[in-house]
């Protein structure tokens, strides 16, 4: 599903090269759960953040879904993120002036989806999650890992083939974290949904099926 | 999506309080102004309009040879209406008319002192005038008639029809009411209460019939049958002149009547602007002010983008395309503009009176009218793009990585847009403010300027009745005046003090160049007019009693200098083929304009041409007592007449209104201008002291004391406000210099209207950021610390 090859990133700081990614070679396949671990400042995010087309590789080759990326323009690429990319962020990154509900439904009125459908497939969501008595609540109201809930139920509303996470646990306590990781296992299990995850817990990792070591933006250990 | 972002916007609205009140305060003033300022110029511009076929009607003006070159001004011979009307192909009307002139209708007991005007039939059909009762066909086929306007109808009649009824004029003639129009809007050049034909004013004073091609006295209106005729007619109204009169003095030209009002001023016979030029100074100041009121929301939108970027990116990651991002900002501050509107209509409702008693005039906000709606509509729409189109776009380029990292947390270049914004803001509001101190300045100047006479005191009472003409009832009524014990000096005198015009070219003196065209205004007066004026003679003597007076003249200092006499007072001049004598010389007094060099003038002794009586009232009585005996007076000697007294400086007052507008204006938009800036300026403080609470508190914790912080939070915007009046500066001088250059009378720009203009601008500028920056210092260090 996704081919990277020889991906670099880099800033040029006053003349001299300063690199965040080197030589970065991985394939994802369909289904898998993969987590990018690593000290800060390794790279993680921008890895994740290029995968997930938000970023641009300096060089190298990144095929999505047997796609080159960099041919690709700004309008297919928004095409790619409404149906197949969900994200899922550390500080939830909902939208503060949303009630959940409307949170949840906002990626669906980007993909032109009829009223009907969206209140069914919102309803649905909420049901899942066992949000449908805080679905008027507004973001402030709710604890962090009901926050993060409500963050994972809007990348899921578009039914995307690919959910990626940046330390979506790292603002959450345990058992919340715990709450969270079991729901990603079994999105990934039960629904099949790809998931890549940038985490610094071990145990967060062994959720996954892979992990992808990443040290001063080289992969050190692919297992 | 439309449903939802509303939602979301007017959710943004209510959480943002502060910004929303400062954002839509701003913009709704803002509108108010340009509103108030366009309903204005749309009053200005519909001047003269009314008429169904204003387009092809136009006023005749007559350009003068005089040897300070050409006069132009719309009076006309009798004449020239009939003979406009047989002779030149393409006139299908054409009409004399007086100047309005305010009389006496009686009804009963009941007596109207209203404005009257006099015109021919055809005057009726081309202005027309829409008829309650009554119709332009017939309304003049008889002498003695009179049409009323509706108001004035009222007063007289109440309810009742007033059809066939009669009122009597000045107490001498009944006239028959033969129609009813509706009220005559403000903006009207020729407005009256009454109109009655020319055949009567004919009839009372045969002067009028005169068919002399030399005597001005009436205006005439021409209406063409098609207006491409124009060319044509006019070529032939050009030769009018000629054809009657060798001299080559006068040249008449058609004028579209649209234009009377706006383009009135001719130099040298040309066109040369008037008061378009002030409708277009306010056009562009309502463009201005709106504008101002546009960067605050330009510059709090982007001020707070931080808070906004976030979402940007979020809605980005979640699949939004800039166009929805950018349409959702755009509706964001439509519905700004919109609020800012309804805020706008308040402030319209509760100003205009006011600002309608600061000009006199008489706007209204017509709301059956659709072109208001319109405008509205558009001025929403304009308002709405206008301030929201750079922050939707600013926005929506937003970077998620970014912005969702919180790196860059505002772009460099976005600030320089903003300061460039907040500095032109200033600027603007520091020309405005230097120029309505100079405008302030001159006017000053010119109420201050020695006029030549002493005008505080003095009374003019307006002769009426059998008065006129009857120099034994103007010496009863002198007597009388003067024994009341309320005046210490009265005399007569031809006009109103304060009336220019009424000359002639008739004066001729030894060693007259031939050639030479100088234009002598006339009057006559009575004894003591010196004492009475209070103005001062240079040489000779006043008329007296003691001689005989009656060919004998005064001239002014103006007059003398225009005939290059070696000694005036004592020589013999021609005014027509008489000869009379100089016997005294006095000092030049303001009759017409203060702005301009006063005209020549030969004053007279001849009662029968008194229209006015001049008092001097005694300082040492009140003004009200005074008043209240010089009508008892009036009344005794002329009853049946309200006596019409009227302050001297009152009437040299109205010479200012032009000036007076013009400074009203600049002063209460200039200080609009200033606070609409001021409440972006807060907006911006309040938003960098809520950025800045951590680098303070660091700061304070490291040591620094109040003021030190304090200044640092001020310079940025000081330095700001401080390149904005350096580039203001020569921006005004430009300006205000140009407008002076009108004036042949004006002050010397120093440099006091600049510095006050920056003090003001640095201090209101600066007590506005303290407000915020103090808050700031104020605030509690480990709060500020904790938070992150």
């Amino acid at each position: 599903m996704i081919t990277l090859k020889q991906i670099e990133k880099y800033y040029t700081l006053k003349g001299a090269k300063s690199y965040v990614l080197r030589h970065i070679d991985a394939d994802i396949q369909k289904g898998e759960f993969v987590s990018i671990m690593g000290p800060s400042g390794a790279g993680k995010s921008t890895l994740l953040n290029i995968i997930g087309m938000l970023d641009e590789p300096t060089y190298g080759s990144y095929k999505f879904m047997d796609q080159e990326l960099s041919s690709l323009s700004e309008r297919k690429r928004i095409e790619i993120y409404r149906n197949h990319i969900g994200f899922v962020f550390q500080a939830y990154h909902l939208i503060d002036e949303m009630t959940v509900e409307e949170n949840i439904e906002v990626p669906l009125h980007y993909k032109n989806i009829s009223s009907s459908e969206r209140k069914s497939r919102v309803a649905d969501l909420l049901d899942r999650f066992q949000m449908v008595a805080k679905k008027d609540l507004f973001p402030h109201q709710l604890s962090g890992g009901q926050q993060q809930l409500v963050g994972i139920a809007r990348a899921l509303a578009p039914q995307p083939l690919l959910i990626l996470a940046d330390e979506p646990t790292g603002n959450l306590q345990s058992a919340q974290a715990l709450q969270i990781m079991d729901l990603f296992r079994q999105l990934n299990k039960d629904e099949g949904i790809t998931i890549v995850q940038v985490t610094h817990s071990e145990a967060n990792a062994a959720y996954g099926n892979r992990i992808l070591n990443l040290v001063d933006g080289v992969v050190t250990n692919n297992s | 999506m439309f449903r939802l972002n509303l939602k979301i916007s007017l959710r943004n609205l209510w959480k943002n309080k502060g910004y929303t009140f400062i954002n839509i305060g701003g913009l709704g003033l803002g509108l108010a102004c340009c509103i108030i300022l366009l309903l204005y110029v749309a009053y200005e511009w519909g001047y003269d309009k009314q008429a169904p076929d204003f387009e092809k009607t136009y006023l005749v003006y007559n350009h003068q040879q005089t040897s300070a070159g050409v006069f132009s001004h719309p009076t006309t011979p009798g004449a020239f209406a009939a003979e406009a009307k047989q002779n030149i192909p393409g006139v299908s009307r054409a009409a004399r008319f007086s100047y309005p002139k305010d009389g006496l209708l009686t009804e009963g007991t009941h007596v109207f002192k209203k404005s009257g005007v006099y015109a021919d039939p055809d005057f009726l059909k081309i202005e027309g005038y829409d008829f309650l009762s009554g119709d332009a066909s017939s309304a003049f086929s008889q002498i003695n008639t009179v049409i009323l306007t509706r108001s004035l109808a009222k007063s007289i009649f109440g309810e009742t029809d007033p059809l066939g009824r009669t009122v009597k004029l000045d107490n001498k003639e009944p006239l028959m009411v033969t129609g009813v129009i509706k009220d005559l809007p403000g903006n009207k050049t020729i407005t009256f209460d009454y109109l009655m034909p020319w055949a009567l004013l004919e009839k009372q004073d045969p002067f009028f019939k005169n068919q002399n091609w030399n005597n001005n006295f009436c205006m005439t209106l021409v209406q063409l049958e098609r207006t491409d005729l124009f060319a044509k007619a006019d070529a032939q109204v050009r030769q009018l002149y000629s054809k009657h009169e060798s001299d080559k003095i006068s040249e008449y030209t058609l004028y579209p009547i649209a234009k009377w009002h706006l383009y009135n001023n001719f130099e040298n016979g040309k066109q040369a602007g008037g008061k378009i030029t002030q409708v277009k100074i306010f056009l562009l100041l309502a463009f201005c002010i709106l504008l101002i009121a546009c960067v605050n929301f330009m510059n709090l939108s982007t001020a707070r983008s931080e808070k906004r970027g976030k979402e940007v990116g979020i809605r980005k990651t979640i699949g939004a395309s800039k166009k929805a991002l950018v349409n959702q900002f755009l509706l964001e501050s439509l519905l700004m503009s919109f609020c800012g509107m309804l805020v706008a209509f308040v402030c319209i409702e509760l100003c205009l009176p006011y600002f309608n008693r600061l000009l006199d005039i008489s706007l209204t906000v017509s709301y059956s009218d659709w072109r208001l709606w319109l405008a509205l509509i558009g001025l929403t729409f304009f308002t709405g793009i206008v301030s929201g189109s750079y922050p939707a776009f600013y926005l929506s380029s937003f970077e998620p990585v970014i912005v969702l990292k919180g790196i860059g947390k505002s772009s460099k270049s976005a600030v320089s847009v903003r300061q460039i914004l907040v500095v032109s803001q200033f600027v603007f509001a520091v020309c405005l403010m230097i120029c309505s101190i100079v405008i302030y300045q001159q006017l000053n100047f010119i109420k201050n300027k020695s006029i030549g006479y002493n005008k505080d005191q003095l009374v003019e009472i307006q002769v009426q009745g059998d008065m006129f003409k009857n120099a034994a009832k103007l010496k009863l009524a002198k007597d009388k005046l003067l024994q009341s014990g309320v005046t210490k000096h009265v005399s007569f005198f031809s006009m109103s003090i304060s009336e220019g015009y009424n000359n002639t070219f008739a004066i001729s003196w030894p060693g007259k160049n031939p050639n030479d065209k100088t234009l002598f205004d006339i009057r006559s007066t009575g004894y003591d007019f010196m004492s009475t004026l209070g103005a001062e003679m240079i040489g000779g003597r006043e008329f007296s009693p003691e001689y005989a007076d009656s060919s004998n003249v005064i001239i002014n200092n103006a007059a003398a200098q225009a005939m290059g006499l070696k000694t005036p007072v004592g020589s013999v001049i021609k005014w027509g083929d008489t000869d009379v004598k100089i016997i005294g010389l006095v000092k030049d007094f303001v009759v017409l304009s203060p702005y301009k060099k006063v005209d020549p003038m030969v004053i007279y002794y001849n009662l029968e041409d008194i229209r006015y009586i001049l008092v001097r009232l005694d300082p040492a009585v009140p003004v009200n007592a005074a008043l209240q005996k010089i009508n008892a007076v009036m009344e005794s000697v002329e009853p049946g007449f309200p006596p019409a007294v009227k302050f001297a400086d009152d009437n040299f007052e109205t010479k200012f209104q032009n000036e007076r507008v013009l400074g009203s204006i600049a002063n209460w938009f200039g200080g609009f201008s200033i606070f609409i800036s001021c409440l972006g300026l807060f907006g911006l403080a309040l938003y960098m002291a809520e950025q800045r609470k951590k680098e303070v508190s660091i700061r304070k914790v490291l040591g620094a004391n109040p003021l030190q912080i304090l200044t640092l939070l001020n310079k940025d915007f000081m330095r700001l406000v401080g390149i904005a009046n350096l580039i203001a500066f020569p921006l005004a001088y430009l300006i205000i210099q140009h407008w002076l250059e009108g004036y042949s009378y004006r002050i010397e720009l120093t440099f006091i209207p600049f510095l006050i203009a920056l003090v003001l601008s640095v201090c209101i500028a600066l007590l506005t950021i303290s407000m915020q920056s103090i808050k700031a210092v104020r605030a509690n260090t480990v709060d500020a610390l904790k938070y992150e």
